[in-house]
């Protein structure tokens, strides 16, 4: 996903890759290790709000009627921790690995 | 050690390997397939994270219940009614610290480990629900 601005040569832009990772019934409905160029500034909630909006299903499975995040959904970025109240201000940067997954079940 | 793995271990060579010097007591934790009328069961993780929790998890435990050997294997892939799922052997001087570092490591796994288990029947399958209250790495 990228945001072209019409008076900037689009070479010119900085260009970022990341890799998302969903596990469990968010892999089932979504796919996983999904490695998609992000423009600088992204936020770690917009960018999975896009990518989830490919499977209505799977969006359900995340995202509320609001768009916000289920509160038992975790969220990881490079294996540490994001709160949900903190994603939508996360950016994401190149070579990130972001991770979605439900509640542990371990065991 | 401290593994996820699909291979089965030995648990007999596990419990030799594990009684160092100063051993009184060994405790081994198995967790198994229930028959709870599924056909297998299907483990999946999100291996860089979980072994390193793993890690952090038998590290606390050994500082804590003053232990002096864990292992922690994880299975992951499809097993059947019976297969072990998760070894965790530790020992340590007397049967009190053995019982609960055992019992440490077995919780904080089921809280906080990303590792998720779907059980497959005739009909389909059935992802385990995990506990809503508990968030992966967020207490540690």
């Amino acid at each position: 996903m990228q945001w072209h601005d019409p008076d900037k040569n689009p070479r010119e832009e900085e260009e970022m890759t990341v890799k998302i990772r969903f596990f469990a019934r968010f892999r089932e409905l979504l796919g996983t290790d999904i490695v998609t160029e992000v423009a600088p500034g992204t936020m770690f909630t917009h960018l999975i709000t896009t990518t989830a909006r490919k499977n209505p299903e799977g969006y359900a499975a995340i995202f509320d009627d609001k768009g916000t995040f289920h509160e038992f959904v975790i969220l990881m970025k490079n294996g540490k921790r994001i709160e949900i109240a903190d994603a939508a201000e996360t950016p994401v940067a190149d070579g990130d690995e972001i991770a979605v997954f439900p509640p542990v079940a371990g065991g | 050690m401290i593994a996820i793995q699909t291979a089965d271990v030995d648990i007999g060579a596990l419990i030799t390997a594990a009684k160092k010097h100063g051993t009184g007591a060994v405790v081994v934790f198995d967790g198994v397939v229930r028959d709870d009328e599924i056909t297998e069961m299907e483990l999946e993780a999100y291996e860089e994270v979980a072994v390193k929790e793993l890690e952090k998890i038998a590290k606390e435990a050994t500082e804590q219940f003053k232990l002096l050997h864990v292992d922690i294997i994880h299975r992951i892939g499809r097993l059947t009614v019976g297969e072990n799922i998760l070894i965790i052997v530790v020992s340590a001087g007397h049967r009190e610290e053995a019982y609960a570092g055992s019992r440490f490591i077995i919780e904080a796994i089921k809280a906080g480990v990303p590792i998720w288990k779907k059980e497959l029947t005739k009909d389909g399958g059935r992802w385990v629900p995990g506990d809503h209250a508990h968030g992966c790495g967020k207490s540690r």
